[in-house]
């Protein structure tokens, strides 16, 4: 009655997961034909679409040209239909304008910028279903995208969230998870140093469980980046078997 | 949309292709390239179409959501029409880039089903004077390749004949209206989309007209007219665009192609949603996983 | 890596929103079975036998049971019984029982956890093979059953494939269900024809609930109201017409009871048969307001349900009886009627059975122990048997055409009378977890001998060196707390305040703990007491005995001699106690002047500090309440109550109070500040001025007018309430004070606005327990947040959790509760026994009047009775008159009003020799063909052995 069971005594969560498993993921390089770069990803039921254009020239005002490094400008976007209830707006709003400098500041720490001073990477991000984890499957669908586009990254970045429930912790949450007011924590790392690029949290946590709770989120990209480098593979082999390169 | 640059002499070469019913890549004035179209791609929504037109890429969702009656129509439904232009399609998209293209495209889609016979909004009516379905539609823009308006418009109507409202049963009780949902998910209402309209485009090009202008043909064209048609051949609205000048005859001779065209263009589409609906059970869905 | 290979969804609508949820479809789940080598099982093992016993008639092979969701909901009890094992229960199942039903998950929750009973939970729902989804047009509960078929098929073909001799049985009392499993070649039993067909059926056949079949009397025309649906009640709830509340039986008379509203925050007054439609006490129920000219009040009858009532006896008629009583429009209360139930809160019922009428009867009358719940009839075929036994009952169903709601029998406690049923009986009814401790929990238990190490010294200060003791009733043996008290160096006085450091022994989380937080708190009995930690701990490590090293939690406070706080300290140390004394002994030492030791000088200094700190407490505004306390003087051979006296109250009593009332303030107040959001307090609410009603009614009737705006003016109006040739007035007044209070309660600082934290009786503004932790669980908690305070111990989780603290806190109000309502039973029913070999008369004093009875308090035995004036038996002489506006009852020229003294005989009322009652007749005053004459003294001085103490929690 009170409510929805997170975990059961078997172990089992509310979808049929254990606690350690994460959502199927399925992916897919070069979708479009006009971004020099894009990717889709499906996490379970979040679907996101990424598309990278660049390195080019800096658009609109000069200004904002780096001369050190190169400009990562990039936008989050959900469309109206992507989620439970329906969205007023695709953008501009304050959790997408969040969103949209924590993709900044994670691809920032991730691409090998000084290669390209004084011009520009975009990177749109757009959300086409939402079911949970949207930050995570965003940072995982740029990063294919990326790669699609040929942008020299230190590793590849993964993303995952993970949370602490019937004192266990469990590793990437659904939206269904995510809504049941414990704790999440969300991670993007570059797997193979395992260095945290991008860390944050949501609500309370005893400080006890956070290595638990954090552990599990780093071998969550750790496993995410298994899944990611063979689509990576599978794509390039398809690529240049096209191209007849093999 | 990325602009190419012709030179005179390719101008000329397409502008009489297009007088010889021989267009550049092969096609006939009235036909249209390659479409694929997809339905049932977004589970959240009552109903979605995903449609690829040559590099053009829209998927439509649609949601229905229980609302008040309007004061003016209290035994009708709405629809309701929003477009975005995804910076995914081009980096001028970014932020409010696509707002202007956006908007146009949404105010044909709603004057195109402005009209009594397209869609019947009574059957969208819950409580008379109280409740309603508004009907949401969605339309992203994932990847510009010509003929937005066309393709925007044939993936409406794939996704409005997709879309399944939740059955209500209404119950009076002393002054009380109460709504029940029905808790088998089977157990709903579709919408009639068959008098629901498409967008043909007519592209000027020199003398002739074509629809579904390729990228090089639309540099060569200097004036388009849209027009919304239904199964039926009704004409439901109209719009000329573009910086050049029609003559009044040729609007007519545009009109002719175009119902003819509208309604092929319904007819088969319509053939493809319902033989796609009838494998539904068996298809398992790919979006863009191809 | 995922091991699921099919994925699918699941669409579910919730309001209007499509919630779209995924559902992994797995390969890998077990089917629990010691004969398959298949499946990976569990790190636990296979929970299902190879080789089975229990064999049914009904298949002449050895099989495992799948029973379906009503067989789960209905026939727990069966369920529960040992011999049937070796049982699936499906995720399907599980799910929907959790739904329906919380006591029944719980239940079953439990037997799956116990690994006699061979039960397997199957997670059907998320294996690939036996996954069914929702076709369109199939209805839910359709699905389900679906669902279940095609599990017990799939565990069928699996074990054939395994070639086993094992079959697969399912039980499911739905007909069509049956037919549907036979025609899938499944084997299918209702769970009556299986039962039937076990070889040792006795006593489990009776334990069979029937649900809509059977027991139906032809004769029972009884037609009460129908039910409304649930999806009317709701809607009607919704638009206002009806309102939701629970249902609360009244005690004293069965024809009436209170709904609480709980969004008005109301009581609703129902009455009469047809009214309280089937309503069953702590049922949640919606009802719908009479109209205003019929609503009535209760009758200020007493009225019990008689015995000899049968089953067809006219419920309308007895209806229109109470219609005849016109009430006063002043008078009236808001009356409702019920209309249908929300949810059934029934639990099982420890009572006797009613003798029938016919012997060899199957149907019979099951008596209630507990007064607000009906009369139940259940089947049985052991009625000789169970006639002498306390038993246990649950109640399946109430149909329309009967009067009394059906169930059946569960287990057989013990002989009546029996003093180890009586008290299982009591626990039983108070929900007391009594059992002994586990293994599990045992292994937490220090490994003795027990010594002191020096990690253990860490974080403790040294203070064996202070001469410290401790001040309890007489025969205590689990001792929380010591004192000292010593002169400074500055002039000032140096008290300290030890208390037992349980949390030392108690880890968080480790079964120990878990078991202690489910108890809450010591249950005393009058004869027995019911730890809530072993006794390894409550009776030797913890307890503060003297003339050994015992770790304590420590309140040092500086104060200066009028009592003024100057600084206060608190730390973990080991003190070594110098005397365990009694109130009595430690009086004596404070009064004996030729003692002049450390003992004698540290009590005297205790007692005079005490005495300022109780003053300005009451200057506060602090409530000094009664309540009638007696000991029972207990033969040390039979066990039997020998003598009762009333509890004296010595200055020493009030000392010992003074100091742990201030130990828990300043212990409030330290982990309010440092945990503002997860501290564990105890609050006391201001009662609603309503309350005070009767109060300031009763001290009316004697010219008194009662302030009751605040604490401090109550407080000054009763001291000043005193009539100088009657004592026990005064004392009356302030029992009757304590009925109008609140309960006190536990709750998590985090989740209420502070103003509301106050502590009404106690005149404090922040109060908590921390003295007695080897008695209650709340003061454990208590002890280590002050720890985390003081940086002695660490945090965990769950302690900065306020949401999970408050759970634990709810449980430990219940538990409390129920403890104290044990306690009262307890001492009830030695006052049964007590009167048992004797008639005795005694002062009493008349505490309420009602209509047909006067409610007298007899001080000495703290027994509240009722005496019944114008009874059935009563056939000569004058009748007693009522009159309504002076609360008097007049007969014969003599009228009783409240508090009048009356001598009143105490007897057993024997002419039911299975549920003896206690009685009271009038002594004094005489009237004429009512009182009795008084009795013979009777002598009984025999040997006073110690009691057990019992303590009051403030």
């Amino acid at each position: 009655m009170a409510g929805i069971e997170l975990l059961s005594d078997q172990g089992f969560r509310v979808d049929g997961r254990k606690a350690n498993e994460l959502r199927r993921i399925q992916c897919r390089l070069g979708v479009f034909t006009q971004a020099d770069g894009s990717a889709y990803i499906e996490q379970g039921n979040t679907k996101i679409l990424a598309a990278v254009y660049g390195p080019h020239e800096i658009r609109g005002s000069r200004s904002k040209a780096l001369h050190d490094k190169v400009l990562v400008n990039c936008q989050y976007s959900m469309a109206t239909f992507s989620t439970g209830e329906r969205k007023r707006r695709p953008r501009g709003d304050r959790k997408s304008k969040e969103m949209t400098m924590h993709l900044q500041q994670t691809f920032d720490a991730a691409i090998l910028t000084s290669l390209y001073p004084r011009s520009q990477i975009d990177i749109f991000v757009e959300v086409l279903q939402s079911d949970g984890g949207n930050y995570c499957a965003s940072v995982n669908a740029a990063t294919l995208a990326l790669i699609d586009a040929g942008i020299p990254l230190k590793d590849y970045v993964c993303a995952c969230s993970a949370s602490f429930v019937n004192d266990k912790p469990i590793m990437d949450i659904s939206y269904l998870e995510e809504s049941s007011g414990g704790a999440e924590l969300i991670v993007a790392t570059l797997p193979k140093s395992e260095q945290i690029v991008f860390l944050e949290m949501n609500s309370r946590l005893h400080e006890d469980n956070l290595s638990h709770v954090l552990d599990m989120a780093v071998k969550g990209c750790k496993d995410i980046h298994d899944v990611l480098d063979q689509a990576v593979r599978e794509h390039v082999g398809e690529v240049a078997a096209i191209s007849g390169l093999e | 949309m990325v602009d190419v640059q012709l030179s005179d002499a390719e101008k000329t070469y397409i502008i009489h292709g297009a007088q010889d019913n021989l267009r550049e890549d092969g096609r006939g004035c009235e036909d249209y390239r390659h479409l694929e179209i997809e339905t049932s791609v977004v589970s959240t929504t009552s109903g979605s179409a995903k449609i690829r037109l040559a590099n053009t890429e829209i998927l439509v969702g649609v949601k229905v959501e229980l609302g008040e009656t309007s004061p003016e129509n209290p035994d009708k439904g709405r629809i309701e029409f929003f477009v975005d232009c995804s910076a995914n399609a081009t980096p001028e998209f970014e932020g409010r880039g696509g707002e202007d293209l956006a908007n146009e495209i949404s105010n044909m889609l709603a004057r195109a089903y402005d009209c009594p016979s397209c869609l019947d909004m009574r059957k969208l009516c819950v409580v008379e004077g109280k409740k309603c379905w508004i009907v949401y539609v969605d339309v992203l823009l994932l990847e510009c390749g010509g003929s937005l308006f066309d393709a925007s418009s044939i993936a409406v109507k794939a996704a409005l004949y997709n879309t399944s409202i939740p059955r209500l049963t209404v119950t009076h009780d002393e002054g009380h209206t109460e709504l029940e949902l029905s808790d088998d998910p089977y157990d709903v209402q579709r919408l009639d989309v068959y008098n629901s309209p498409c967008i043909v485009t007519l592209s000027k090009i020199g003398h002739s007209h074509v629809v579904d202008a390729s990228q090089k043909e639309e540099a060569c064209c200097l004036a388009r007219l849209m027009l919304a048609v239904t199964d039926k051949g009704c004409v439901t609205a109209m719009k000329k665009e573009g910086s050049g000048s029609f003559d009044v005859s040729s609007i007519e001779d545009m009109l002719e192609t175009g119902k003819k065209v509208g309604q092929s263009l319904n007819k088969s589409l319509m053939e493809v949603l319902v033989s796609e609906d009838r494998n539904m059970k068996k298809k398992y869905m790919t979006g863009y996983l191809r | 890596m995922l091991t699921n290979k099919v994925f699918l969804k699941k669409t579910k609508k919730g309001s209007i929103l499509k919630i779209v949820r995924e559902h992994y479809l797995r390969d890998d789940i077990s089917c629990g079975s010691s004969v398959c080598e298949l499946c990976q099982h569990d790190d636990k093992g296979p929970v299902l036998e190879e080789k089975l016993t229990n064999l049914s008639q009904k298949v002449d092979q050895s099989h495992y049971i799948i029973p379906d969701t009503n067989v789960v909901l209905h026939q727990i009890d069966v369920l529960e019984d040992l011999s049937i094992q070796n049982v699936i229960i499906l995720q399907t199942v599980i799910e929907e029982v959790r739904h329906r039903s919380a006591p029944a998950y719980k239940r079953l929750k439990d037997i799956l956890t116990n690994p006699t009973k061979h039960f397997y939970n199957f997670a059907n729902e998320f294996n690939k093979e036996t996954y069914v989804e929702r076709e369109p047009g199939e209805k839910s509960n359709d699905r389900n059953d679906r669902a279940i078929r095609e599990a017990a098929y799939w565990y069928q073909q699996h074990l054939k494939k395994l070639e086993s001799e094992i079959d697969i049985v399912l039980l499911t009392n739905d007909a069509d269900n049956r037919t549907k499993a036979k025609e899938k070649g499944l084997t299918s039993f209702t769970i009556h024809e299986y039962v039937k067909g076990l070889k040792d059926n006795g006593t489990l056949l009776d334990k069979l609930a029937h649900v809509g079949t059977g027991l139906v009397h032809e004769k029972d025309k009884v037609q009460f109201p129908e039910h409304l649906p649930l999806n009317e009640i709701l809607r009607g709830i919704k638009s206002g017409k009806y309102l939701q509340g629970s249902f609360i039986a009244s005690r004293e008379n069965y024809l009436e009871a209170n709904v609480s509203v709980k969004s008005e925050d109301r009581w609703i007054f129902i009455q009469g048969h047809m009214n309280l439609n089937r309503a069953v006490n702590d049922d949640t129920v919606a009802i719908e307001m009479l109209p205003e000219e019929e609503w009535s009040c209760p009758s200020s009858l007493m009225l019990e349900e008689t015995e000899e009532k049968t089953d067809d006896a006219d419920i309308e008629a007895e209806d229109a009886k109470l219609k005849q009583n016109k009430v006063p429009k002043d008078l009236r209360q808001p009356t409702g009627r019920v209309v249908g139930i929300i949810k059934r809160n029934w639990r099982q019922y420890c009572g006797i059975l009613q003798q029938s009428a016919i012997k060899e009867a199957t149907r019979h009358l099951f008596l209630p122990a507990e007064k607000r719940i009906p009369k139940i009839r259940i089947e049985t075929r052991q009625a000789k048997d169970l006639s002498t036994q306390r038993i246990v009952v649950a109640i399946d169903s109430w149909p329309r055409n009967s009067r009394y709601p059906h169930g059946h029998f569960v287990r057989k406690l013990g002989n009546v009378g029996d003093k180890d049923t009586e008290n299982e009986v009591l626990l039983l009814e108070h929900d007391v977890p009594h059992s002994n401790f586990s293994e599990a929990v045992l292994n937490f238990l220090p490994k003795m001998p027990w010594t002191i190490t020096d990690e253990d010294m860490k974080h403790r200060t040294d203070l064996r060196h202070i001469t410290v003791c401790s001040v309890d009733p007489p025969g205590c043996t689990d001792i929380d707390d010591a004192l000292h008290c010593r002169p400074l160096a500055n002039g000032n006085l140096e008290v300290g305040v030890h208390i037992a450091d349980v949390s030392h022994f108690i880890r968080p989380g480790n079964a120990l703990d878990k078991e202690a937080s489910n108890r809450g708190t010591t249950v005393y009995l009058v004869d027995k007491r019911i730890d809530m930690v072993p006794e390894l701990l409550s009776s030797n490590l913890c307890s503060l005995r003297c003339d050994v090293d015992r770790f304590a939690f420590t309140v040092i406070w500086e104060m200066t001699h009028e009592a003024e706080i100057v600084n206060t300290k608190f730390m973990k140390s080991v003190i070594e106690s110098r005397a365990s004394l009694t109130y009595g002994e430690a009086q004596m030492i404070i009064d004996d002047p030729t003692r002049n030791d450390d003992i004698a000088t540290s009590l005297r200094g205790l007692n005079k500090l005490a005495k300022i700190l109780k003053q300005k407490r009451i200057d506060k505004g602090a409530l000094t309440l009664a309540s009638p306390e007696i000991r029972f003087n207990i033969d040390s051979e039979t066990h039997d109550p020998i003598d009762v006296q009333a509890k004296q109250l010595l200055d020493t009593n009030s000392m010992v109070e003074e100091f742990m009332l201030l130990a828990n303030i300043s212990t409030a107040q330290k982990i309010h500040e440092e945990f503002p959001n997860c501290a564990v307090l105890r609050r006391h609410p201001s009662p609603p001025p309503s309350n005070f009603d009767p109060l300031i009614k009763a001290a009316l009737s004697k010219g008194f007018t009662m302030n009751v705006s605040t604490g401090k003016d109550l407080a000054d109006s009763l001291n000043s309430a005193v009539i100088e040739n009657d004592k026990y007035f005064n004392t009356m007044l302030r029992i009757m004070t304590t009925r109008c209070m609140m309960q006190a309660v536990y709750f998590c600082s985090g989740m209420i606005p502070e103003a509301e934290y106050l502590h009404y009786g106690l005149a404090s503004e922040i109060y908590t327990h921390f003295t007695s932790p080897i008695r209650r669980y709340s003061d454990i908690l208590v002890h280590r947040l002050l720890a985390v305070c003081i940086g002695a111990d660490a945090s965990y989780p769950e302690l900065l959790d306020k949401h999970k603290t408050q759970l634990v806190c709810n449980n430990l109000n219940y538990r409390h509760k129920m403890a104290q309502y044990a306690g009262r039973s307890s001492v009830n029913l030695h006052t049964h026994l007590f009167f048992k070999k004797r008639v005795v008369d005694e002062d009493g004093y008349i505490l309420f009047v009602r209509k047909n009875a006067v409610q007298v308090l007899i001080p000495k035995y703290g027994l509240e009775a009722t005496l019944y004036l114008n009874t059935d038996q009563r056939k000569k002489g004058p009748l007693f008159v009522f009159n309504e506006e002076e609360n008097t009852q007049t007969c014969g020229g003599i009228s009783l009003h409240v508090f009048d003294r009356v001598i009143i005989q105490i007897s057993i009322d024997r002419s039911n020799v299975q549920h003896l009652k206690l009685q009271i007749k009038l002594v004094q005053p005489q009237i004429p063909e009512f009182s009795v004459a008084p009795t013979e003294d009777d002598k009984s001085t025999d040997d006073e052995p110690p009691t057990k103490k019992q303590k009051l929690d403030i």
